[in-house]
């Protein structure tokens, strides 16, 4: 029988498909487009300890297939979110991924302290050792496997929610960081977040960004995550959650096939809000027309 | 629901070399539309281009939108020609809120004409009394200018030398006393005309602009500044095309 029905570890969600963190805020302004309950999860803007602002002037810059963002994990703080958000993200009917981002061990420990707490609404925390928008942590962090095996088996100590690990791309050896994460404890690997990058204007001979470099993102990105996840799904035995230039149904089968349990769409909804209705909608087609359960598709390539 | 729309160019003129006027059929949209709102476009280009909505017209079903070409992606929307199946999104963001018991004062400077044509149309309609002071740099680049309107010019080619300032000089005080100043325009242009209201203490409103995403507040790159609540911090971003584009002068930090 056809089913869209996939598995990340223990976790069940109704589809692969996943709104990417910080391309859906915490849902309330997609609900406004469709019913957010057709997705298989929703993971959350990054969240840290403290509020944070962000960066400031501009933070956005188009390319031929993509764009470049320097936000800077501007968020309401960790609080705030369990205070106002994380209730409404539950009433959504759709799998609540919490990410959570921080400047160094003590802030990840502490966030995974404060989200346990809340361990009953939410499915999975994602945890965001890759975002190249700020100075301390994230990234930095994220790119040293020795340091990422530490963190992950700190946070591990402090919570049985599953441990779904964002990495960076920004990296020599994808495969290095990710096996470093699964030694850690980690449940599963999300890659990728974006690639840093820059776009100079000729004119003013400065950055697009006021912060000079930015994160990546779009259909330009999808070989080079693909080809992470399909190096990452022959040495990992813990799973793959695939993100990166997610714009089509075919794109969601191509991750999966490369490896990915499931797939984060993030630009594609900045693009067209409705996109994953049309993905979904197109899977579901799929599925039924060749008569396959989608998560078989799973790590199903072959290679030359 | 709020939807994407598919919707048609269905008349394209050309204000002057380097400003279209487009009419797009979207009945939803013209019905929706309150001034200072703005539509996000496609074209061929990665990221939609937003545009300030520059009038409405229900009973046909269009709106109408002001393309000044200024990059890569405006040099395509400005070439649109009648017939040209475009994809849209909107209405969006807050516009302008409008008090009967008032009068307005619309200043309009460069692009800002276009949304400032929308709220002038709906005063009109709604029988609010209203005044109109447009800047441009100088004669050719004055567009949808009216007969009973101030006109200001950096060049003096035309109308008032000076900026908007110089023309909210020559408005009556019995006037302007009871009115409330709305003002879409370059920052030091908007900043210079919320110091002229509060000087009048007049209540002012600016339509801010920033690079932009999504249109729908979901990336949160389109950010301003506004002073922060009393809570220890010195301002906090808000995006301009959720919360704003429209907000309180007095709110904002230039």
């Amino acid at each position: 029988m056809s089913s869209i029905n996939v598995k990340v570890g223990n976790v069940e969600l109704k589809s692969p498909l996943i709104l990417a963190s910080g391309t859906c805020n915490f849902g309330h302004e997609l609900s406004e487009y469709y019913d957010l309950s057709i997705l298989g999860g929703l993971s959350s803007k990054g969240l840290t300890i403290k509020p944070r602002q962000g960066n400031e002037g501009c933070r956005v810059a188009e390319t031929a297939s993509g764009m470049l963002n320097s936000v800077g994990l501007q968020n309401p703080g960790v609080d705030y979110f369990i205070d106002n958000d994380l209730d409404y993200m539950r009433s959504l009917n759709t799998g609540v991924i919490v990410n959570a981002a921080g400047h160094s061990f003590e802030d990840y420990i502490a966030m995974v302290q404060k989200l346990n707490a809340h361990k009953d609404k939410i499915d999975a925390l994602e945890i965001n050792l890759s975002c190249p928008n700020v100075k301390a942590g994230c990234m930095t962090l994220g790119a040293d496997p020795v340091q990422v095996k530490q963190i992950v088996s700190l946070m591990r100590k402090e919570t049985d929610l599953p441990l779904w690990i964002k990495l960076t791309p920004n990296v020599t050896d994808i495969k290095a960081v990710a096996l470093a994460a699964q030694e850690g404890g980690a449940d599963a690997v999300v890659l990728i977040n974006t690639l840093l990058g820059m776009v100079i204007n000729i004119k003013t001979r400065r950055p697009v960004l006021h912060n000079n470099t930015g994160g990546y993102s779009g259909p330009a990105i999808k070989p080079i995550a693909i080809r992470m996840v399909a190096e990452c799904s022959k040495v990992l035995d813990i799973p793959i959650i695939g993100c990166g230039g997610v714009m089509s149904y075919e794109d969601v089968i191509e991750f999966m096939i490369a490896g990915a349990s499931a797939v984060e769409i993030g630009t594609g909804s900045l693009i067209h809000p409705t996109l994953p209705v049309k993905i979904t909608n197109d899977l579901v087609r799929y599925t039924e027309e060749n008569n396959i359960d989608l998560k078989d598709l799973t790590g199903t390539l072959e290679l030359w | 629901m709020k939807k994407e729309f598919t919707c048609k160019v269905v008349s394209k003129k050309m204000l002057n070399p380097d400003t279209a006027y487009l009419t797009i059929k979207c009945p939803d949209i013209a019905n929706e539309a309150v001034p200072g709102q703005f539509v996000n476009i496609s074209c061929s280009l990665f990221l939609k281009r937003p545009f300030g909505i520059a009038s409405v017209d229900k009973a046909n079903g269009t709106f109408d939108i002001g393309v000044k070409v200024v990059g890569k992606g405006t040099v395509e929307i400005a070439a649109f020609e009648e017939g040209k199946e475009i994809e849209v999104l909107g209405p969006l963001g807050n516009g302008f809120t409008f008090d009967p018991s008032k009068n307005y004062i619309l200043v309009a400077g460069g692009t800002g004409v276009f949304p400032i044509n929308f709220a002038s149309q709906h005063l009109r309609e709604k029988g609010i009394p209203f005044k109109v002071v447009e800047g441009f740099r100088n004669a050719s680049q004055v567009v949808l200018n009216e007969p009973d309107y101030v006109l200001c010019t950096d060049a003096g080619d035309i109308g008032i030398k000076g900026t908007c300032i110089a023309g909210l000089d020559t408005l009556d005080d019995e006037f302007v006393k009871n009115s409330v100043l709305c003002c879409v325009g370059p920052l030091p242009m908007m900043k210079a005309c919320g110091n002229w209201a509060t000087s009048k203490e007049i209540p002012s409103f600016v339509s801010m602009e920033q690079r932009m995403g999504c249109g729908i507040g979901i990336c949160l790159v389109c950010v301003c500044k506004l002073k922060a609540e009393a809570n220890g911090e010195e301002f906090k971003h808000v995006r301009c095309c959720k919360e704003g584009p429209v907000f309180p002068f007095e709110e904002v930090i230039f």
